[in-house]
């Protein structure tokens, strides 16, 4: 039994190849800048990066799409708190059902969703902005109230039946026993909503019309259409890295407020 | 009788802490032998090295005659009951029983025949096709138990199978264990930490402290003569008294001298003396060999459990002044205040920093206003001095509604004990008839007004004072003068009896030579 | 569950209605545009604001279109060999860490989240710019490798902590009883671990099936997955509602079959119990 953890060799030689390469490759193309007709031809450089800094569009593209992923993620949270909270006080049976009609659009091909709202926000005239905000907040609903959801049921019961035995009432017994179990998940679907809405292009293109560009458009029309690949990895590069400081801000988040 | 597993000098480390400090022990054919212990004591440890899910750091097994360290767990013909059972929950229980003799490429009409031999030695028959997970804990337990049996191994081990179980279930499969090892004719090792059921099923008990064999014996061995201390405290009640032997067949111990069975001992030897509760008995103060007061009495079914102090522990009296106060009525700033008379120990102005705040609540002094609400006192003044005399102090709140009351400053008076090596110290104190009659703890209180404390002369560690005696009944108090005696408790001896009796009855204690057991002060080594 | 909601009516009527109105309106909000494509999919006309009458034609027409056709082989071809390969590797794998050295496993355990934590759109680029520069063109096995790459470590995030329930004693029990390490990894873990492993290939296989930017990076020319087809439509074409209702249809038959059958199983042995 002991020697089974050679089992995990052959993946890790893999991660090496098709997780951690690319990574880098990422991170390469990214400081340096094509000399010549071959891939080795290269010479290290920040340009790249103060390319995205210096220009206003960019910058402003980068600013849409906080913009966006914080509204989305805002108005998820709002909405999504109630709708968990309300679920997790249904029965089981109820629950259980809850839980599979909202998880069962999840498994349906996303770019089938999204052209659907495609068909439907055509009959109207809305802005791009917010048509791109009706997509994301469809797309990624479903994910904060599972999120929440899972942390409020996991709560011992007997938690509450506690705090009502020691006096408190409904409202209190909300706001100092289920809301501060609750932040893990609120974390969770907070963490699932706000970074894939950062880096979405699908929604954006789709929606938004030729003309609303966020960074993961950017990022596709420099690889794809301006075949400009090092500023490409760049700007991947500064998203990613705004990624990790938001995780790094939720993962803080999750210290002071947490039981774990 | 052929001797089957050699543990030599087996030691084994974990995490830098040593389980198992080179134990040695010898297990015949067709023993049902315990290891007994508490927590943390390796006996598991043993048992797992002996099934081979653990290697020992030093030290070999011989199995049967041959070392078996380097054979794997699953060559080994020993077969393991596991704490929680580990049944394999996808399978059902006929295919629990049978695993071991899949393994073995058993044809299908011998395994049937084996495993329904095995159902009706555990009394499963019938409960073949059942879902392991939804039994009982007694049903996984003897399912676990056939699993392990119907391999028919050299030696069975068994690592606590009965502690999920509830009382009345573990006592039925205490008897069913013991009459399964007989039937089947096989050794079982068994480990528990229950004492009681290592006395009720066990040909030999191995007693371990610490990675350590304190004793190896039968039951009547181990319970009549505990090897030391250790053991007779983990075995069965007892009362362990500090005793010198002075020659053979004669101890001392609580300022007496007795005659008792036991011989070897060095000349005035230092040694642990052990004479069990159900060994003494209560008789009329005179006819005892010692006599004492009943300190409580606890039902326990079978007996009554008695607690009799023979010796009183250091005590110290002092007096409870009650007095009625008046309050001070300050009707311009609409405020009342009171405070007690109050003693002081010049031992504690000498050595303690007695700031404003202590005086305020040992005299409770209080303020309040017309609405009943508490008022701080923020002045207060003093000429209280070290040396003992009478002094005053005035408390006061910002409207200048004042109250004085007189200081005792009195020498500390201390009891000493040394025989005990016991200091106990109080003080007498004023109180009036309301502070009484709101106390809800009464005794707890009387300690804390009268500052009283007692604590080891050696090395000032804190005692308990257990006993606080008065002569009042608190709900109806009247002004006055009263005794309070604190104490510490003295020599206490438990005892067995089927008599009634009360706390504060006064009785005689009675043994014999035979009910005296004397063991050597260091650790018995086997 | 507004039913059940309603029987709670006697305590508190008004939140409890508002609290099922509430569910309602967000179920409503969820489903619009699963039902808009339902209905228009069975639309006479091309209009997608009127629904003028009832008519198959979307469906024949969807048959009938190559382009469209060979995107859902693609789409069903890879998922299912990605599938199978990432649920055999994970579950190995998983094991293997199960018994690895703390250090080993954390270090495995925080690169297998990459794929997971980072952006699809950063993941495809890592993923093509290493092909490229590797001199591999773009063709239906980098697609595979692609969707291989990111639906392991799904497969071991999900086996990893039914691994760590595991009585340990359960599998010395094996050995104890004679069973080769091998043969208590065969008939004893594997067993146990059973639902996981299943439930790692069923996300596995809507990763990849629901796949977009991956593929859009890694796949080679001509090669088309659903989400790519419909992303590369010029004009709006409602064939493509035919096929969203037909996975719609697929997706809720398997989900009621992979809740369902639990239960039957569970009633029929505790019908045995007696």
């Amino acid at each position: 039994m002991k020697s089974f953890f050679r089992m995990s060799y052959p993946y890790i030689l893999w991660i090496g190849i098709f997780i951690v390469a690319p990574m880098v490759m990422i991170l390469l193309y990214a400081v340096t800048r094509a000399t010549g007709d071959s891939t080795l031809a290269f010479q290290f450089t920040l340009d790249n990066f103060g390319k995205f800094f210096s220009d206003p569009t960019f910058m402003r593209v980068l600013l849409t799409s906080l913009r966006i992923a914080l509204m989305t993620t805002v108005f998820c949270l709002l909405i999504g708190y109630p709708a968990a909270l309300f679920i997790a006080n249904l029965p089981e049976r109820s629950q259980t059902m809850m839980v599979l009609l909202l998880t069962l659009p999840m498994w349906i091909n996303m770019l089938l969703k999204t052209y659907a709202w495609r068909g439907i926000l055509m009959n109207f005239d809305f802005s791009s902005e917010i048509r791109v905000f009706i997509g994301m907040v469809y797309d990624f609903l479903p994910y904060m109230i599972i999120q929440i959801h899972s942390a409020i049921s996991k709560m011992d019961g007997n938690l509450l039946i506690a705090a009502h035995d020691l006096g408190a009432n409904k409202w209190k017994t909300f706001m100092k026993v289920t809301l501060p179990l609750s932040v893990p998940g609120i974390i969770s679907g907070i963490t699932l909503v706000f970074l894939p809405a950062v880096s979405s292009f699908v929604i954006p293109k789709l929606l938004g019309g030729g003309d609303y560009v966020l960074i993961g458009n950017l990022i596709e029309i420099y690889f794809l259409t301006a075949g400009d690949w090092n500023f490409g990895s760049a700007i991947s590069l500064i998203m990613a890295l705004v990624i990790i400081a938001s995780m790094w801000a939720t993962k803080k988040l999750d210290r002071n407020g947490e039981e774990e | 009788m052929r001797k089957l597993i050699e543990f030599r000098n087996i030691v084994k480390n974990f995490d830098g802490q040593i389980v198992l400090k080179g134990v040695n022990l010898n297990i015949y054919e067709n023993e049902f032998v315990t290891l007994l212990g508490p927590s943390g004591c390796g006996k598991t440890t043993l048992l797992r090295i002996l099934g081979g899910f653990l290697e020992q750091d030093e030290g070999t097994v011989i199995f049967d005659g041959q070392c078996i360290d380097n054979v794997p767990a699953y060559k080994r013909e020993i077969n393991t009951v596991f704490q929680r059972y580990a049944l394999f929950p996808h399978l059902n229980v006929y295919e629990n029983i049978a695993f071991g003799l899949r393994i073995k490429k058993l044809g299908n009409d011998i395994i049937s025949q084996k495993v329904n031999r095995m159902l009706s030695l555990v009394n499963l028959e019938g409960y073949e096709k059942r879902n392991v997970t939804k039994l009982s804990g007694g049903q996984q337990q003897r399912v676990a138990i056939a699993r392990a049996l119907v391999n028919e191994p050299n030696v069975l081990l068994l690592d606590e199978p009965l502690g999920a179980l509830d009382l009345k279930l573990r006592k039925e499969m205490q008897r069913e264990l013991k009459r399964i090892q007989q039937e089947v004719g096989i050794t079982f090792i068994f480990v528990t930490h229950d004492q009681e059921e290592a006395l009720t099923m066990s040909d030999k008990i191995v007693v371990m402290n610490a990675g350590a064999i304190e004793q190896i014996g039968t039951p009547l061995e181990i319970y009549n003569e505990p090897a030391n201390a250790y053991v007779a405290r983990f075995i069965g009640e007892s009362n362990i008294m500090d005793g010198v032997m002075l020659a053979d067949y004669k101890v001392r111990f609580d300022d007496k001298t007795f005659e008792c069975t036991d011989f070897g001992f060095k000349s005035n030897e230092p040694v642990d003396v052990l004479i069990r509760p159900e060994d003494i008995d209560l008789v009329k103060p005179r006819e005892g060999v010692m006599r004492g007061e009943v300190k409580s009495v606890l039902f326990k079914g079978v007996h009554y459990e008695l607690m009799v102090e023979t010796k009183t522990g250091t005590s110290k009296t002092v007096k409870m002044h009650v007095v009625t106060q008046h309050d001070i009525d300050n009707r311009e700033a609409g405020e009342k205040i009171s405070a007690n008379d109050f003693y002081v120990d010049s031992d504690d102005l000498e050595n303690k920093e007695m700031t404003d705040q202590d005086f305020i609540s040992i005299a409770n002094a209080q303020a309040w206003d017309d609405e009943n609400r508490d008022l701080s006192l923020t002045h207060v003044s003093h000429n209280i001095e070290k040396t003992p005399g009478v002094y005053s102090i005035t408390f006061g709140t910002e409207k200048k509604t004042e109250v004085t009351v007189k200081v005792y400053v009195v020498h500390p008076e201390y009891v000493e004990d040394p025989r005990h090596n016991i200091g106990i110290s109080a003080l007498d104190f004023f109180i009036t008839p309301d502070e009484i009659q709101e106390s809800m703890a009464i005794s707890t209180d009387l300690k804390t007004w009268a500052s009283a404390e007692a604590w080891n002369l050696q090395d000032d560690s804190t005692v308990d004072i257990t006993d606080v005696k008065f002569d009042f009944d608190p709900s109806d108090i009247k002004e006055g003068s009263y005794d309070i005696t604190f104490s510490t408790r003295g020599r206490v001896y438990k005892v067995e009896t089927t008599d009634h009796h009360e706390a504060g009855d006064k009785v005689g204690l009675l043994f014999g030579p035979d009910d005296i057991h004397v063991m050597h002060k260091e650790e018995g080594a086997v | 569950m507004t039913e059940a909601s309603k029987k709670k009516n006697q305590q508190k009527p008004f939140f409890q209605r508002f609290t099922s109105w509430y569910l309602v309106l967000i179920l409503l909000f969820i489903y619009l545009p699963i039902g808009y494509v339902v209905l228009f999919s069975f639309n006479e006309s091309k209009s997608l604001s009127n629904f003028t009458g009832f008519s198959l034609r979307w469906y024949e027409n969807m048959f009938q279109d190559r382009t469209m056709l060979q995107s859902i082989w693609y789409t069903v071809i890879v998922a299912v060999i990605s599938t199978v390969i990432s649920t055999v590797v994970g579950t190995i794998t998983a094991i293997g860490l199960s018994k690895s050295k703390r250090v080993v496993r954390n270090l495995v355990l925080e690169v297998n989240n990459l794929p997971v934590m980072n952006p699809d759109i950063v993941t495809a680029i890592g993923l093509m710019l290493l092909f490229i520069s590797g001199k591999v063109q773009l063709s239906l096995t980098t697609l595979i490798l692609s969707h291989i790459s990111f639906c392991i470590p799904y497969v071991i995030l999900t086996i990893m902590p039914k691994l760590r329930q595991l009585d340990d004693n359960v599998a010395e029990a094996a050995l104890d009883l004679g069973a080769t390490p091998w043969q208590a990894l065969l008939k004893v873990i594997i067993p146990q671990i059973y639902p996981a492993i299943l439930s790692g290939a069923l996300i596995a296989f809507s990763m990849s099936f629901d796949d977009f930017v991956i593929s859009f990076f890694t796949a080679g020319v001509g090669i088309n997955n659903i989400s790519m087809y419909v992303y590369s439509m010029k004009r709006y074409n409602p064939s493509v509602n035919a096929m969203s209702t037909l996975i719609v249809v697929v997706v809720t038959l398997i989900l009621v079959a992979v809740n369902v059958i639990p239960r039957i199983k569970d009633k029929k042995t505790n019908k045995e119990d007696y």
